[in-house]
Parts: C-alpha cells; structure tokens; sequence
C-alpha cells in the first residue's frame, strides 16, 4: 500500500488535506450533496477518506472509488472552501490513483480508447453516420443514455467540421488577427453549426483562422476519468501542433476543452513528471482564450441586425470556475439587438451533466438537472445559450419543452452578423 | 460490532440504503468540526418520526447506543459516537412542514438547514433570526440541541428565543410533544428549553415550531476600521450602553482580517488591528438614523474610517466573508480550535487582552474574532494537531482563558456547547447541586443511558 500512495498526488496537495478543518461549508454548496444527504457525497467526506487513505488508515477500496466517482468536479467546492483545500484537484489526482488499482468500466474504456486515437474516431464516426444509426450500437437498449432520452441525443455532422474547412481560413477584408483554432471533438463531430459560427464571425471580422491538422481531442475527459497515461498522447500531440508564437491567441469553443489547455495541460504534465512539457502547455495555456473572451476585444455592436428573442446563459463550470469566465458571454448576448436577456435563478450551478457523470450516476444528475431546468422555465425564455457542449448535450437532453432551443452564445451571434 | 439480527433489524425499518456500515461511510460519521474522531458502528438515516421512533426501540431492547447528528458542524464531538453504536443522523429528515402567516410560525424536520428555513420565511416577508456562522450547513435539530447563537444575538436572542414547541423520540422510543403554537404558554415546566441545549443528551428532536419575526424592512452594514484593537473593544462596549441595540456587532483581529483578505479578497485593510462589522436593521427612517449615530459613535472612539454599506449585495458580500472566516483562518495552520468563552460585554476589552497575553505566553498562534456585541469571543487557536507538544500548549491556554473568563463573572461556553473539550471544565461553573440536578434530569430521561453517552456530564467527575 505504501507505495500506492507515493505515485502522483504532489506533496503541497497532500499537505491540503490537514487544512480541512471540516467546518462543512462545502456541504452547503455541493449539488451532489444537497441530492444524497450523506457525508461520503459530500466534499468534506471525500476529503477526509483521501486523508485516511494518504495516512494509511484506509485501503482505497472499490467502495472509496466508488464515493470518489460520486462527484460533477463542478469544483463549487474549491471556490467556497475558506481553507483553500483545492478539493477538485486531490480527487482528480486520486482518481488517477485509483485507476493503476481498479481498472474502467468497458463502456468508458471504450470511449477512451476512442478519444485517445486519432484514427479511430472519425473511423467510427464515418460510419456511424453512414449506417444512419449513430453510434447506437455502443448504447445500452433501455433508449436512454443516463437522463437523456435516444431521440434527444445529438445527430452527428455529415463530415467532420475540420475537414469542411482549409488549413487556413482568409479574412473577407483586411487581416486585423490571426488566431489558432482549436476545435475539440464537439464541435468537430456534433455540432458542426458552432464551429461555422465561429469561423464565420471572425472572418467577418479579419481575422484569419488557422485550424492545425493532427489536432486530437484535449484529453480532458480522459483525465477526469483518472486515465491519465492514456490522455497524454493527446497532450503531447496537441502540444506538438499549436505552436501559439506567430499567433495572436488559440481560441477554444468548448469550455472543458479551453479548461483543459488553460489549466489541466500543465498541471497535469507537473503532477506526472513531466517538467518540460509543462513548460510548453503553460506557454500555450496563456495564449488559450475562450471564444467569448477573444471576441470582447472587438466591437461588434454596428454590425448586428436585430435578433428578436428572449435569451438566458447558463454557467458551465469548466468556464465559469476554472477559467473564471463570467461576463464576456452575457455581455455578448446583451450587445445583440432585440434579444431581451433575463439571468436565471442560480445560472452559475451546474446542470448535472458533468461528462460522464450522469451515464453513471443518472438519479442523481436527474434531481440536480430538473433544478436546472425549472430555473431555465421560470425566465421563459426560448434560448439558452451556453458555451460547453455537455452542458447544451444535458439541458436540451432533459427540456421537455422543444420549443426552447438550446444554442452557443455564438450561433446567435452569427445570426445576428448574417 | 453490532450484531447481525441488530443491523437486520434496523435495516428492516429504513432499507439498507438509508442504513450504513461500510468502513467509509463510519469513517465520514467519524468527524464533526472539531479535532477529534470516534467511528460508529452503523449510520441510519430516519425520514419519519416513526422510523426513528422504531430505531430507538430497537437500540433500547438490544442495549446500543445512540448518538443523534444533524450536519456535524459541532465544535465539540457533540455528534460523535464517542462510544461506539449508532449515529442516527437526521440529514434526510429535511423538510419544511408548514410557513404559517397568519400566526406566524412555521413548523420544520429536524434535517431542514438553518439557511433554507432562513430564505424560505423571508421569501413571504418573515425573519428567523437565529444565525450561527455555520447557518449554511447546520441543521435546525442541531442548532436546537446546543441552542446555537450566532451573529444577531446581540438583538435577537439565540435559538432558544425562538422556539415554541418540539416534537421528540425519548430513549424509551415513546413519542412526545411539548409547547404550542401559541406565543404564551406557561402549562408545566418548560420542557422544549429543557431541550434546548441538551446536546443531543435527552431526546430525538423530530420536528420543530418556531417563532418568526416580521422580515426588517431595511438593513445597513457598517464596517469601521480601528488601529487599535482596544479602541474597537471600547467602541463595543460604548455602544451597548449607551442603549442601541445593533443587530449585529462583530469583531475580527488583524490576524482574520488577513485570512479573510486572502481567501476572498474583499479589499479589506491590511493594515488595520481591528475591524467592526455592524448591521443595523428596522424601518429605513430608524436605520438610516441609527447608522449614522452609530458611525459618528465609531469615530468617535477612534475608528480610522467607517464605511457604510449602499447595497444589499455589498452587505452580503462582508457578511459572507465573515461566515467562512474560521475556515479562512486555518490556511494559516492545519489545525484550529475555537474557544468560545463568553463575559460581560463591558469587560470584553480587558478579556481580549488577556487572551493574546495567555496566547503569547504558551507560544500560541491565536487570531481573536468575537460576537462582541454579546460579549462572546471566539480566540482561534492555531497550531498542527500532529504536533503533540504544541496541542498540550494549546490545551494549556485554554485552561487559562476559561480561569480567566469565569473569574470575571462569564461563562464557559456562549453558545457552542460543552462538548467533550469543556466537559472537564464543568465543575469549575457549576455547583454540586446543579450537577446533581442535571444528572437526575438524565436519568428520568435516559434510564438505561444509552443516548449520546460519553458527552459532557458523564465526562465530569464527581458523585451525583
Ligand atoms: C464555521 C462554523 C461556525 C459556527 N458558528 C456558530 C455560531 O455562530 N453560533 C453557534 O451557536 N454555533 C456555531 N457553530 C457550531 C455549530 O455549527 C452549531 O452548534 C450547530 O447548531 C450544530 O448543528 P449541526 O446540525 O451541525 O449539529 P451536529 O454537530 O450534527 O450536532 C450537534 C449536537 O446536536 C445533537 N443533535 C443533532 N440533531 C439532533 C436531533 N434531531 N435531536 C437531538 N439531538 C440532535 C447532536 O447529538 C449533537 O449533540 C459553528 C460551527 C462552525 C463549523
């Protein structure tokens, strides 16, 4: 056991746990806790297990793997712990523990295995979407994929949104920027729309868009699952073909996968040794910008025909707490004219997808989502706008409602250019 | 170890989901907010007085203990099973009952959170003012049991004041209720106070009826800032003389202020040895008099500079930073451990004083914060509880700061309970007779002492 528990987890986090002095607030803001009432739910009680576990009080059990999956990594907790316990980061960096002890589950190791390939996914999609039948074969039968019901699921794009596109894309006027694209498997499979927005609102704008080939998916899924090995052949690779000098930022579309290169990449390289690499990834990590956080820079308002609607935004937790971004999307939508923006009760709690959380744990995701979506009714809006495809995935998968439609901040926007 | 047919039994009343005994779930039933630990042997989750009653039964005629818990926010294992058996944890026993207008009270599960009830009566215009610093977590069972205070004593009183009548589980399993709904109510001994306090020692606190206040109209928050620590103990003092009653009067040492600058950044200054935190709350016209007579009062003794709050969000943003400000001082150290003796406000300078004095002479880290508006200081004392020696010099302290605050006429503990750190300190504050009284009231209650045993009266010696 001991040297278990020497792998991995850095000495200035181990140290974290004593600063849990237990005072419970995290509890208050836990939607995982605020479902199941128990302790083993609860941040404090996860914190404490991984404390025994460090201390060699506790073997990690199946069941401590268990408790520890039991978790959104919302990261509400950090934000409100008053310690400044940074629970996320332990119960990721225990995860990855976890993961030499007790292998995946099938279903994920087969999502992972596909995500960490380069081939292998546009393998898989290409024929997916040939057979007309996307990807079924790898769902369970019930016709529901944790909370989301099949009909509700995404259609996947005809081609790959990278390959609809040249290496570079030339500004319709003069060239103001030039910024790297990195396009994250959402937007590259799914939700082709978003990617076309992007692109076409910064050529509107001059500003050229480079899309590297060989890009792969961020990883950050992979990571979260504690599959850290497996997600560093996305890292490397990533790292390899975003060179961010000649450019003026690297901009993202999808909250996670602008978490994982802000944020993730290197501590993660740090957390498994890997010095310089870590170097690399913080360079590339400062020049990452979220969408919304690029497009602040111009002035758009001249330009926007009038979109007559009523919009709210939901917070995705990737970009609101780990990338603390916050207002450049609102103040996007509000400098669209005609769309009439109304806050939700609790925008920035989360929505209950948390990646594969609510596959896993989807009586749990359903309690947290339904308060999601009673916030999201009770604006009467008929958008929601958010710029993280699981949270778009879990909100339109449970809205009852069709009429409201569920979009990135920047489809409206390049509505609103059009 | 409880026996299989004792687990058969209990998981027959609530299901196995709600009945818990892996070695996890007893290590996370293990701790509250104190230093120190005791395991379960099984956690049960009651949602009905009838299963709880059904629990206790069952525990009674197979002789295990019973240890109630709401949120495990006590400072003082009060919620721990300090000697094994059950934790019967009310978390899932959390709903509102009844916001009754008319006659303004409502009616909640012991599980239901301090802050939810809080929000829920002010979303209909009415106010529960009872509101420990641990508001957002702690349950109304377990701010019943040690009768939690919290920052608006100072005008409104604590959880006692609050409470007209409570459903509870005796040890026996019988069910029993006590006061009304009424706002008078002088029938027989005043059993629900008896209750309140008990530390979970008497009773199973199934269901609770308190009294809510019509919601203040307006409220300000005003923040002075002093360059002398005595200066704003004095600045206390003056005020409660002088006759206002703010509804709350806070006090933080340049040691939380630091803390609190740096886990939430509110721009406080650093500078500074001492900040007053003040609300005061009413109709606009008497709070906008107050406010201002009470920050001429501030400066006047000496506050560098006193802000006064415009916006309700202003005022939420310091008060949340003074909620989470326990934890904020344990960055500074792994281990913190709250005092809580409490004495006349108008020796709450002195006090202060002598509480960084003892502090400094046993070489301990102390940050001082204080409901001085009640005379109830908080010394966070910090140190590593690895350390042994330190936690003896800790421990030392402390022994000093309660000689200290009973010779001049306070208390030992104002509003968290004795717990097991104070119960060696019992006797010190009460006499033969009181402790003689308390331990047959036990008895008439717990005959076979099995509910929460090892808490604080069974900790003192001495002979009934
Ligand atoms: C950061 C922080 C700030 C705090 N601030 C304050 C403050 O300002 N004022 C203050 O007074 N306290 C404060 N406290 C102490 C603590 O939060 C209170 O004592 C609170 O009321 C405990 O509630 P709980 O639900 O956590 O109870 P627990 O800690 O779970 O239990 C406390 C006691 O209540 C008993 N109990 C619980 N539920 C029941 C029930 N249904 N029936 C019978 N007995 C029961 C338990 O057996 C135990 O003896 C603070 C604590 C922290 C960590």
């Amino acid at each position: 056991m001991s040297n278990f528990l020497n792998i991995m987890i850095p000495e200035e986090l181990k140290e974290q746990v004593h600063n849990c002095i237990r005072c419970g607030l995290c509890m208050s803001t836990c939607p995982v806790y605020k479902q199941l009432f128990f302790e083993g739910a609860s941040p404090r009680g996860k914190i404490q297990l991984i404390k025994k576990v460090l201390e060699g009080k506790l073997e990690p059990s199946a069941n401590f793997a268990r408790l520890l999956g039991t978790c959104l990594l919302c990261e509400t907790c950090t934000v409100t712990c008053p310690s400044g316990v940074q629970l996320d980061r332990l119960m990721k960096a225990m995860r990855a523990e976890l993961l030499s002890r007790f292998s995946l589950p099938w279903e994920k190791r087969t999502l992972f295995n596909l995500l960490s390939g380069s081939r292998l996914l546009p393998f898989c999609m290409f024929w997916g979407r040939t057979l007309e039948n996307p990807l079924r074969f790898l769902l369970p039968s019930q016709g529901r994929v944790g909370t989301i019901p099949f009909s509700k699921l995404p259609r996947l794009n005809a081609r790959p949104l990278i390959s609809q596109y040249p290496e570079v894309v030339r500004p319709d006027g003069a060239r103001v920027g030039r910024v790297l694209y990195f396009v994250g498997c959402a937007t590259n499979y799914l939700s082709e729309n978003v990617g076309r927005s992007v692109i076409a609102i910064l050529s509107r704008l001059g500003v050229e868009v480079i899309i590297p080939r060989g890009q792969m998916c961020c990883g950050f899924p992979i990571c979260l699952a504690g599959a850290r090995k497996a997600a560093l052949k996305n890292i490397r690779r990533n790292l390899q073909v975003f060179d961010p000098t000649t450019v003026d930022a690297v901009i993202v579309d999808c909250a996670t996968c602008g978490a994982a290169l802000k944020e993730e990449y290197p501590r993660v390289l740090e957390e498994m040794g890997e010095g310089k690499a870590a170097e690399a990834a913080r360079r590339l990590g400062q020049k990452v910008l979220d969408i919304s956080q690029y497009l602040s820079r111009f002035d758009l308002g001249k330009n926007l025909r009038p979109v007559e609607s009523r919009v709210t935004y939901h917070d995705p937790c990737h970009l609101l707490r780990t990338q603390k971004v916050k207002e450049e999307p609102r103040s996007l939508l509000k400098g669209i004219p005609g769309l009439e923006f109304v806050e939700m009760e609790g925008a920035d709690l989360c929505c209950g997808g948390g990646g594969t959380f609510q596959v896993e744990h989807p009586e749990v995701a359903a309690g947290i989502t339904a308060n999601k979506i009673q916030a999201i009714l009770e604006t009467r809006a008929d958008l929601v706008a958010t710029g993280c495809p699981g949270c778009r995935l879990q909100i339109h998968g449970n809205l009852k409602d069709d009429r409201i439609r569920v979009v990135h901040p920047v489809e409206l926007l390049a509505l609103a250019l059009s | 170890m409880l026996k299989p047919e004792v687990l058969e039994a209990l998981s027959a009343i609530v299901g196995r989901e709600r009945c818990k005994t892996s070695k996890e779930d007893l290590l996370t039933y293990g701790y509250d907010a104190c230093i120190y630990e005791y395991l379960p042997d099984v956690v049960i989750f009651p949602k009905s007085t009838r299963e709880t009653a059904d629990i206790m039964k069952t525990a009674l005629a197979h002789q295990v203990f019973v240890t109630p818990r709401g949120a495990g926010s006590g400072l003082g294992a009060e919620s721990l099973a300090k000697q094994g058996g059950i934790v019967i944890c009310f978390s899932m026993m959390n709903r509102i009952l009844e916001i009754n207008r008319a006659n303004r009270y409502a009616v909640v599960e012991p599980g239901v959170v301090i802050a939810d009830l809080q929000k829920a009566v002010e979303g209909v215009g009415l106010f529960y003012p009872p509101d420990p610093g641990s508001a957002a977590v702690a349950t109304m069972g377990g701010a019943v049991a040690m009768n939690a205070g919290g920052m608006r004593g100072v005008k409104y009183g604590v959880t006692r004041d609050y409470l007209l009548g409570l459903e509870m589980v005796l040890p026996s399993g019988e069910v029993m209720t006590t006061g009304t709904v009424t706002a008078k109510d002088v029938t027989g001994y005043d059993l629900t106070r008896l209750i309140c306090g008990s530390e979970g020692t008497l009773a199973l606190v199934t269901r609770i009826t308190v009294r809510l206040l019509p919601r203040p109209k307006a409220k300000r928050t005003l923040q002075a800032v002093y360059d002398s620590i005595d200066r704003a103990g004095d600045t206390v003092s003056r005020i409660i003389e002088a006759g206002i009653i703010p509804a709350t009067l806070e006090l933080m040492d340049r040691m939380v202020i630091k803390a609190l600058e740096e886990s939430a950044h509110l721009g406080l200054p650093l500078d500074a040895e001492a900040i007053l935190l003040i609300d005061v709350d009413g109709d606009p016209e008497t709070v906008e008099r107050q406010a201002a007579l009470v920050a001429e009062f501030c400066k006047s003794q000496g506050a560098r500079e006193v802000r006064v709050s415009s916006s309700e969000k202003e005022n939420e943003q310091l008060w949340v930073a003074r909620r989470s400000a326990f934890g904020a001082v344990a960055r500074l150290r792994p281990s913190c451990l709250i005092e809580d003796a409490t004495v006349p406000v108008s020796v709450l300078t002195a006090t202060i004083k002598k509480v960084k004095e003892i502090c400094a002479r046993n070489q301990v880290q102390v940050a001082v914060l204080a409901h001085a508006g009640d005379g109830n200081l908080h010394p966070l004392m910090l140190f590593d509880q690895r350390n042994r020696e330190e936690l003896e010099r800790v421990e030392k302290s402390m022994d000093e700061i309660v000689d200290y605050a009973l010779s001049v006429g306070g208390t030992l503990s104002g509003e968290h309970g004795i717990g097991i750190t104070k119960a060696k300190y019992l006797p010190k504050q009460l006499s033969p007779t009181s402790l003689r009284i308390m331990r047959a009231i036990k008895r008439t209650f717990d005959p076979q002492g099995i509910l929460n045993p090892g808490s604080f009266l069974e900790k003192t010696q001495g002979n009934n």
